[in-house]
Parts: structure tokens; C-alpha cells; sequence
């Protein structure tokens, strides 16, 4: 029994990466008035780059570094044409969601081509942190890649700088009214870039973990909705960090049974096991949506006139 | 005399100027991004033109990719004259097109004739749509739920589906490699007009003309367009907002439906994995591009479709002969979309 908790909390923890690093980039855009919907296609052009990157130099650090940077320019692009072109931030999302798509693919096949065998690379080493990994449980968590070490860590420093920080109360204020941010002396438009800029990294990041982590190669559609149910999650935890890293939990935990259910030859058939996480969005946004609480300035530009 | 003709014909010409100076910006981004890619960008933009419109083969090939791709743009552009956002066009034309392989193979010993057999798959296929739309539209109408994430999840289970259906008895064809359904009874196929189009064409321009006089001409077309420019002042008035997103995001999945249906009944006879894509792009994801480039007018729909079907048949001709991968019309589309709508917003600002 304890086996199979250990078991299945080692894969919750590692499957919760691109949700928990999409959904926390998502946040932090939105948080300042700039919704990010593109957040799949930023993480299929992270996929093909990351991969691209570890594939060539023989390093993933190389790969993860790339997305990371791909992923901060897509999200320069997406506040360029909603702040400064003042084009609707849905209509920008779902264009960035498709450009990506289709530059991923278009990358990876321009580079390597079409392969019986597709090219592998390493997966992320796992790093074991003394003492705690050998105690029960707790090893399941602390037995894993740099990247979920990272989400870990992530989660609460955002929830500190956010709530506990001079910073964070002047990003929030930017978000829930930038006439008044503006008239104290916040830069509207410098906020907005920078936290869009660092959403795009982080959904690069979560898009580089899927072909380091799950597959080790590049595949179309490999995001596979995730970037999607990142809106989801950023929505039901209320644009909260720890809310999010415990949905995150809870879509991770949903993906691995689902994965698991499928392998144990269950009478259900196996699609349907696989439609699960989205059918729990769809229930958890009837909940949830009407409570969830937006920042006030979602979605608009700010202009001083 | 000549002047006043010209100025007869200048608010025209003003109101598309912005289009064209976008497309000459769009396609100069483009045939730089070709060069930089390392390909002959003249030879380029030579065969994106004259493949599609060149012969009439060409043509034919444009017209198959016109036709689902008119339908899924209505399923974008209908919610989107509400200010909702549905991007669930791939779900239920998907939708649209399971229903159809399900009834029809279920029909096969029925030796209905063949108008009624197909009358009722299409019907079939409208129904199922508008199922699969259903659910966000309520979640929307009720719940306050924004229908981009919603209609997105209804793509996924909608993925699935068609996997499930096309790899499970009764339905899947024995001893293939790729998930597929037993062909549908000859009945139940859209009769080929020309070149391979099928009637399905006759079905697109039917439904574009309704859309057209439901959205100018009727009330629920009003109060749908009301509910978009300012919801709270529609429901001042009197207005039904609820009925007005129920309807508009039904229509769309409905429609989006019947185009799944035809490409099943028209194009491939059977349920296929992956029927909705062409050139690995989905036609419910073009069709948002190709409503945006026209703002979801009705009159607008037909062109922008046809444009976007001439990149289609380009960009896989351009694999063909020059070795661009052809997900390069992403990039195009996406390109295109972007200048168009930033003139429209400079010229309206």
C-alpha cells in the first residue's frame, strides 16, 4: 500500500510541472491586466526549442535555457501587440496559440525532417537531496528533476513577493487599477511587459519539460491541451499562487490515474479514461467560475486618456 | 462626370484600402521569413497563386478545403458578433462528423434512398454540433463560464471520441494501420458534381445564405448583436442575453457539425482519424483566423474562406515541390490575421 502511495505521489509530483510553471506564468500576466491565453502554443514552441537546444548541444540545461528565452519573447510580442497596438488580448491570445502551433512543427521539421526513429534525448537527471530522500513519503516528492525542485520553490516565493513585497503590491495594483498604480508613480507599461515577459518564460519552461521529462523527443500537439487547463487552473485558484500549485496537484494527480487506470485494464475504455481531465475542468469551471475573482483590469489596455 | 463616379466608388475603396495595404505588408514579412528559412520566396508566393488557381484541378482541390472550412469559420463567427469566443469549432465539427459515421453505418441495412439518406446525416451531423456546443453554452448562459476554455475542453473529449469510435467494434474497419470506421453505405455519400467537389458545396453556400439573413435580417440576429456590443444595455432593454449566447454558440456548433458530416459523407466516406485536418491544421483552428480576418461578417465569411483555402492547397504544393514544410501556413494565416486586424483598428481608431 505504502508502495503504491510512494508510487503514484512520485509521478503526481513530476506530472504537476507544466500545469503548476504554465498556470503560475498565466498568473503573473494576469495579475498585472495582461491575460495570456496562448499559453499552449508558448509551450509547444518551448517543446521544440528545448528540445532543439538539448538535442544539438548535448545538454538540456542548453535546451531549457533556449525555451526560457523563446518563451520571454513571445511574451514581449504578446504585450507589444496588446499594450502598445491596444489589439484585443484574446483575439492576440488565440493568434500566438496558432503561431506557435504551426512554428513549433515547422522548426522541428525544418531541422531534423521526418524520421523513422526519432532523434532521444536524456531525460532530466534526477537529484536526490541527502537525508530527506530517504525518509518515507517524503521521498516521493524529493526524489525528482531540477524543474519540479523548482516549481516547488517557485510557489511560495511568488506567494511572498506578491503579498509580502512593496514589489507584488504595486504588480497587484497594476492589475485591479492602473489609472490610481499610474498616478503614484508605477510604471503601468514597464509592469506589464515585465511580468508578461516572465509568464512566457515560465510557459517555456513548462514546454521544454515535456520532451526532456515525458518523451524525450518533439511531437506535434505534444502539450496536448495542458496549456489550456493552465487558463483553467489560473482561474479556479482564484490567480493565486498556492491555490494553483494545489490544483496543479490535483490535474497531476487526475492525468496519473487515469494513466494508471488505463494500464490496469479497467472495463471503461481507455479514451474515456483519457477525456477525464478535461471533463474535471469543465465540471470544476461550472463550480467555481462564478466565485473566482478576477483582477478588475483583466483583459484591457491602459491608456493615461 | 468622372468625378463623381470616383467619389461613388471611394468609400469602397476606402473601406478595403486597409485590407489590401495588410495583405502587401503580410505577404512582404512572409517572402523575408521564406528567404531567412533558406527557400526562393518568388518561387514561393509563384506557387501559393498559381497552384491553387492555376488549372482547373487546382481549383477543384480549393473548392474540397473551401467548403469545411466555410462551415468551421461560422462557428467562430456567429458567437463572436456576441463578444463570445468559441473556439470549439474543431469539437464539433468533429462531433458533427462522428454522428454522421455512427447513424450512417447504423442505417445500412435500412435501403433508405439516397436524398433522404443523406438529408438525414446531415441533419444528423447539425444535431450533434449543436449538442457539443451545448454544453459550453450553458456553462456560459448560467454559469458565467468564459467559453474559450470550455469549448476548448469539449475539443479534447471530442479527440477521443473519434479515436474511440474509429478503434472499436462495430465500427472500426478491420485490418488497417490507421484508426478508421467501415465505410459508410453508398447511400448516405454526397454525389460528386465536378472534379471531385461534391455537394457539400451546395449545403455551404445554403447555410452561408441563412446566416447571412438570420444574423442582418431577424431579430434573433438583433439581440445576438446587441448582446455583443453591450450586454448590460441589451438587458436593459429587454433583451434576453441568456437566449442570445445560447443561440449564437448552438448556431455555430450546429453548423460547424453539418461541415464535419460532409467532410465524412463527401470526402472520405467513412469516419477517419484526423479527417478534420488538412496539412496538419485543424479546419476548426483556420476557421478562427479566417473569421477574424472578415470580423465574422457573413458577406465577408465566403471570400476570406476562399483565400484561406488558396494558402491551403499553396502551402501543401509548396511541400510538394519545394520542401516547406507545409505547417509554414500557420505562420502565413497567422501573419495575414495580425496586419488585418491592426489596419482595421487604425482605421476605425
Amino acid at each position: 500500500m505504502l508502495e503504491t502511495i510512494t508510487l503514484f505521489l512520485e509521478l503526481v509530483a513530476m506530472t504537476l510541472v507544466p500545469y503548476a510553471l504554465c498556470s503560475l506564468g498565466i498568473m503573473i500576466g494576469g495579475r498585472t491586466g495582461v491575460f495570456n491565453i496562448s499559453g499552449e502554443g508558448i509551450m509547444l514552441m518551448g517543446a521544440s526549442t528545448g528540445f532543439l537546444g538539448a538535442y544539438f548541444a548535448g545538454n538540456s540545461a542548453v535546451g531549457l535555457f533556449l525555451a526560457l528565452i523563446v518563451g520571454g519573447c513571445l511574451g514581449l510580442l504578446l504585450a507589444y501587440l496588446t499594450e502598445t497596438l491596444k489589439i484585443n488580448q484574446f483575439i492576440i491570445g488565440i493568434c500566438l496559440y496558432i503561431f506557435g502551433m504551426g512554428l513549433a512543427d515547422l522548426l522541428y521539421k525544418i531541422i531534423i525532417g521526418v524520421q523513422l526513429t526519432p532523434p532521444l534525448v536524456q531525460s532530466l537527471p534526477k537529484i536526490l537531496i541527502p537525508g530527506l530522500s530517504q525518509v518515507p513519503v517524503l521521498d516521493a516528492l524529493l526524489n525528482q528533476n531540477a524543474l519540479v525542485y523548482l516549481t516547488y520553490a517557485l510557489t511560495p516565493v511568488l506567494y511572498y513577493v506578491l503579498y509580502k513585497t512593496r514589489l507584488g503590491l504595486n504588480t497587484r495594483a497594476v492589475g485591479e487599477n492602473p489609472k490610481v498604480a499610474d498616478v503614484v508613480g508605477i510604471n503601468v507599461v514597464r509592469t506589464r511587459y515585465t511580468c508578461t515577459m516572465i509568464g512566457g518564460m515560465l510557459m517555456g519552461l513548462a514546454g521544454a519539460y515535456l520532451p526532456l521529462v515525458f518523451t524525450g523527443t518533439y511531437m506535434p500537439l505534444i502539450a496536448g491541451g495542458r496549456g489550456f487547463m493552465a487558463i483553467g487552473l489560473a482561474i479556479f485558484g482564484s490567480w493565486r499562487p498556492e491555490r494553483i500549485f494545489a490544483g496543479s496537484f490535483l490535474f497531476a494527480g487526475i492525468e496519473v490515474l487515469a494513466f494508471r487506470m488505463q494500464i490496469l485494464k479497467i472495463a471503461v475504455p481507455y479514451q474515456f479514461l483519457l477525456m477525464l481531465p478535461f471533463i474535471a475542468v469543465l465540471i470544476l469551471m461550472g463550480v467555481f467560475y462564478k466565485r473566482a475573482e478576477f483582477p478588475a483590469a483583466i483583459g484591457s489596455p491602459y491608456s493615461r486618456e | 462626370m468622372k468625378t463623381i463616379r470616383a467619389s461613388r466608388f471611394a468609400p469602397y475603396l476606402l473601406r478595403l484600402s486597409p485590407y489590401f495595404l495588410a495583405m502587401v505588408v503580410a505577404f512582404g514579412v512572409i517572402g523575408v521569413l521564406i528567404t531567412l528559412l533558406g527557400y526562393n520566396a518568388l518561387e514561393a508566393f509563384h506557387t501559393i497563386v498559381f497552384v491553387p488557381l492555376g488549372s482547373a484541378y487546382g481549383l477543384a482541390e480549393t473548392f474540397k478545403k473551401f467548403v469545411p472550412l466555410l462551415l468551421a469559420t461560422f462557428a467562430y463567427a456567429i458567437p463572436f458578433k456576441a463578444r463570445l469566443f468559441n473556439i470549439g469549432g474543431w469539437g464539433q465539427l468533429l462531433s458533427g462528423g462522428i454522428a454522421a459515421a455512427v447513424v450512417g453505418l447504423a442505417l445500412v441495412d435500412s435501403h433508405l434512398p439516397s436524398p433522404v439518406f443523406v438529408l438525414v446525416l446531415l441533419l444528423v451531423g447539425l444535431l450533434a454540433g449543436a449538442l457539443w456546443a451545448l454544453v459550453p453554452a450553458g456553462l456560459a448562459a448560467y454559469f458565467a463560464v468564459n467559453p474559450i476554455i470550455s469549448t476548448i475542453m469539449m475539443n479534447f473529449i471530442a479527440v477521443y471520441l473519434v479515436n474511440y469510435v474509429a478503434t472499436t467494434d462495430p465500427w472500426k474497419a478491420p485490418l488497417t494501420g490507421h484508426a478508421m470506421t467501415l465505410p459508410l453505405p453508398e447511400e448516405g455519400w454526397l454525389p460528386s458534381l465536378v472534379l471531385g467537389v461534391h455537394a457539400g458545396i451546395i449545403v455551404a453556400i445554403i447555410a452561408n445564405a441563412a446566416v447571412y439573413f438570420l444574423m442582418n435580417k431577424s431579430v434573433i440576429g438583433y439581440e445576438i448583436k446587441a448582446t455583443g456590443a453591450n450586454p448590460i444595455a441589451a438587458r436593459a432593454f429587454g433583451i434576453d442575453v441568456k437566449r442570445a449566447i445560447l443561440v449564437s454558440l448552438i448556431l455555430g456548433g450546429a453548423i460547424a457539425g453539418i461541415g464535419g458530416a460532409i467532410e465524412v459523407m463527401g470526402i472520405h466516406h467513412r469516419l477517419v482519424e484526423g479527417f478534420e485536418m488538412t496539412g496538419g491544421a485543424q479546419y476548426g483552428v483556420l476557421g478562427i483566423l479566417t473569421a477574424l480576418i472578415c470580423a465574422g461578417d457573413p458577406l465577408g465569411v465566403p471570400i476570406a474562406a476562399f483565400f484561406m483555402s488558396v494558402l491551403l492547397i499553396g502551402a501543401d504544393a509548396m511541400q510538394r515541390t519545394m520542401g516547406i514544410p507545409v505547417e509554414i501556413v500557420f505562420v502565413i494565416q497567422v501573419l495575414v490575421v495580425l496586419f488585418v486586424v491592426l489596419a482595421r483598428k487604425v482605421k476605425l481608431g
